[in-house]
């Protein structure tokens, strides 16, 4: 997590015509997550859970407004943003499957189930599918290691899985896809 | 040895008492209508010092895994100097490996965390508390939300003060995600991640009680510690020191009942209630069903990785704070053992171990950043079968200079490392022998 670094002094931050930061968002924010905390640093991580949520990433013209917004100044956003595994850079699929890699589900049999689903969607561990539509993570003990193996599959824990299990998940998903929105980036 | 009744589990059926098929999450109602803000009640009619001494008298130490008595930690915080809020922040972050027991509280019954936080607050003036949450408990962080609005439409918290008004003194209570770090869980990082920064833990002193969140006097508390104060306040600190067992080395004993998750080679997995003091053996055979297919104990991860291994000798272990100085490990930790049977590879569960280490470690401190690296390609060599007697010396002596206790880090973390190596290692020693090969040295180098 901390040490991914590449060459950034020369990134060019594209700027949208397009507002990502809707005054909609910025209404609730100041609303409800600024009075919260003693800084508007502090509201940091929940308006970023908020872009992450509405976008699948955080784009830079992004991290721009929000830095306005709470009076930071940008390297600060971004900094959070590099630390945390749940905030990404770049757009990940629609469906992220967060497979646990840690003992007590490796020794229930993930591997198995990691495996099948690198083969089903031919990608690797912290890979996109092409189509945008699924990104495979492997992840650390998920707090569930009485039900193990798990997963997750966006927001939602999946128990004791199985490779018929996860066939079934992965193909669910793949048949609601008409109902999530595009990617904006 | 078995609870006579459920105590932060009443509401949660739980194996040996209920049946975990009845588990529901405990709206506002229903906790009231079997008893609860009671205690929050009968401490309000109470002084704040006259609180904190009884929760201080019981001697209710920390659930999140350093086992520092709650009310001690309390006595510590700087006095009221009027300039602003002074914080409570609890820690769900509960990312420790193999370890799933706040998860439970906040699942099904959440109003018991929120009136320990309450009676916590009251105790030790304190208006603003966050919830801290990892950020992979979506699902807990909604019932969490939701029971604070319940408890805010009921007058818990809020502007007029705790408890519909009951007491002047208003609190303030919020969920604040994580987004996937386990060093969050650090309590100096939780308070940066609070502030909106990434999680790196500060060095200590100040501590938080002096210190804290935005520069104020701060608790850190478990989630399970703060759900625990409730029963302490309604039933008394006679009653409570009556469960759990006297430190065996005249220290600080080990009161109360505790959640512990029990995973891994056991036929019926899943989080208990018991005693402090119940041994190992006891949790696996008598809760959690017994060994799976009737296999022969190997070894348990303790209490989170961060505590070490017990090895095969050590099936009858007490689990209570001095644990770790009876059984070689770090300590009791956060109590959820994770059992592997005879035909557990620990070269593997060292290497998984390492690799959550390698992960997680947040880069601040040489030691931590660059060690938990080369021991997790230490042991991928070893499980390879690439490695020699020389890199099973290497990888002890890289393990075991780093942490706190040797001075060479800020925070917990690396000690964790240390001890889930070095404890596997040693206790498992033979396993990894066979599988390196001899290094030999040259005679006439070592007779000069
Ligand atoms: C690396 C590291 C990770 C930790 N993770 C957690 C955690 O997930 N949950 C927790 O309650 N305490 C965790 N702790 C312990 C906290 O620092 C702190 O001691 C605890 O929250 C205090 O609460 P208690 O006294 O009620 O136990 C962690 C400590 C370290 C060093
Ligand atoms: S010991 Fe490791 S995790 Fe802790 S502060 Fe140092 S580098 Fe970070
Ligand atoms: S090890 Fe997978 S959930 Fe804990």
């Amino acid at each position: 997590m901390s040490w991914k670094t590449h060459l950034s002094g020369t990134t060019i931050v594209p700027r949208p015509q397009v507002q990502l930061c809707t005054p909609a968002m910025k209404e609730r924010w100041q609303r409800e997550l600024l009075p919260r905390y003693a800084t508007s640093h502090g509201a940091l991580m929940p308006i970023l859970h908020d872009v992450q949520h509405a976008y699948r990433h955080i784009p830079y013209a992004a991290m721009l407004e929000i830095a306005a917004f709470l009076k930071l100044a940008p390297s600060e956003v971004l900094d959070t943003v590099s630390f945390y595994e749940e905030y990404t850079t770049e757009p990940v699929g629609r469906c992220v499957i967060g497979i646990c890699q840690t003992f007590a589900c490796e020794i229930c049999g993930h591997k198995a189930i990691l495996d099948h689903v690198r083969a089903r969607l031919g990608i690797d561990v912290h890979e996109t599918t092409d189509d945008g539509m699924f990104t495979l993570l492997a992840m650390e003990c998920l707090g569930s290691c009485d039900s193990a193996p798990v997963a997750l599959f966006n927001d939602t824990l999946h128990e004791r899985l199985t490779i018929e299990r996860v066939d079934r998940l992965i193909d669910e998903a793949r048949a609601s896809v008409g109902h999530s929105q595009v990617v904006h980036s | 040895m078995k609870l006579p009744e459920p105590i932060l589990t009443k509401r949660i059926p739980c194996h040996p008492h209920a049946d975990p098929k009845g588990r529901h999450i405990v709206s506002y109602d229903e906790f009231v209508k079997t008893g609860g803000y009671r205690a929050l009640e009968k401490a309000l009619d109470l002084e704040p010092a006259q609180v904190l001494a009884t929760v201080k008298d019981a001697v209710l130490r920390g659930r999140g895994g350093a086992g520092f008595p709650a009310g001690l930690k309390w006595s510590f915080l700087a006095p009221d100097d009027g300039k602003g809020s002074r914080y409570l922040c609890i820690n769900c972050d509960e990312a420790e490996p193999g370890t799933f027991k706040d998860r439970l509280l906040v699942d099904f019954d959440p109003h018991l965390v929120l009136e320990g936080i309450a009676i916590t607050c009251f105790a030790c003036k304190l208006d603003v508390a966050y919830f801290f949450i990892r950020g992979e408990y979506h699902h807990q962080a909604r019932v969490m939300e939701r029971a604070i609005e319940e408890a805010y439409a009921a007058g818990i918290f809020g502007k007029q003060g705790l408890m519909r008004g009951k007491a002047k003194f208003a609190v303030e209570c919020h969920v604040h995600r994580g987004a996937g770090a386990y060093i969050c869980g650090e309590e100096t990082g939780l308070l940066e991640a609070i502030e909106g920064k990434r999680g790196w833990p500060r060095v200590k002193p100040p501590f938080p009680a002096v210190k804290g969140l935005f520069g104020r006097p701060t608790i850190v508390n478990n989630v399970e510690t703060l759900a625990a104060v409730p029963p302490i306040i309604e039933r008394g600190v006679a009653w409570w020191k009556s469960i759990g067992v006297e430190s065996s080395f005249g220290g600080m004993a080990s009161y109360g009942p505790k959640l512990m998750g029990v995973s891994g080679h056991v036929n019926r997995p899943g989080c208990f209630e018991a005693p402090l003091g119940i041994t190992l053996s006891s949790l696996v055979n008598d809760y959690a069903g017994g060994m799976r297919q009737g296999k022969k104990f190997k070894g348990a991860i303790a209490g989170g990785v961060s505590m070490g291994v017990l090895g095969t000798d050590q099936f009858d272990a007490v689990m209570d704070f001095d644990i770790g100085r009876r059984c070689g490990v770090l300590g009791l930790g956060t109590a959820c053992p994770t059992i592997f049977d005879e035909d557990t590879d620990m070269v593997a569960i060292a290497r998984n171990c390492a690799r959550f280490f390698m992960n997680e470690s947040c880069g601040q401190c040489t030691p931590c950043r660059e060690g938990s690296g080369w021991i997790y390609k230490l042991l991928t060599r070893i499980e390879r079968g690439d490695a020699t007697t020389a890199d099973l010396d290497l990888l002890v002596e890289v393990a075991g200079s780093m942490g706190l206790s040797e001075g060479t880090t800020i925070c917990g973390l690396a000690d964790g490392n240390n001890w889930a190596v070095r404890t596997i290692v040693t206790k498992f020693r033979s396993e990894f022998e066979r599988r390196v090969k001899p290094k030999f040295v040259p005679i006439h180098l070592v007779a000069r």
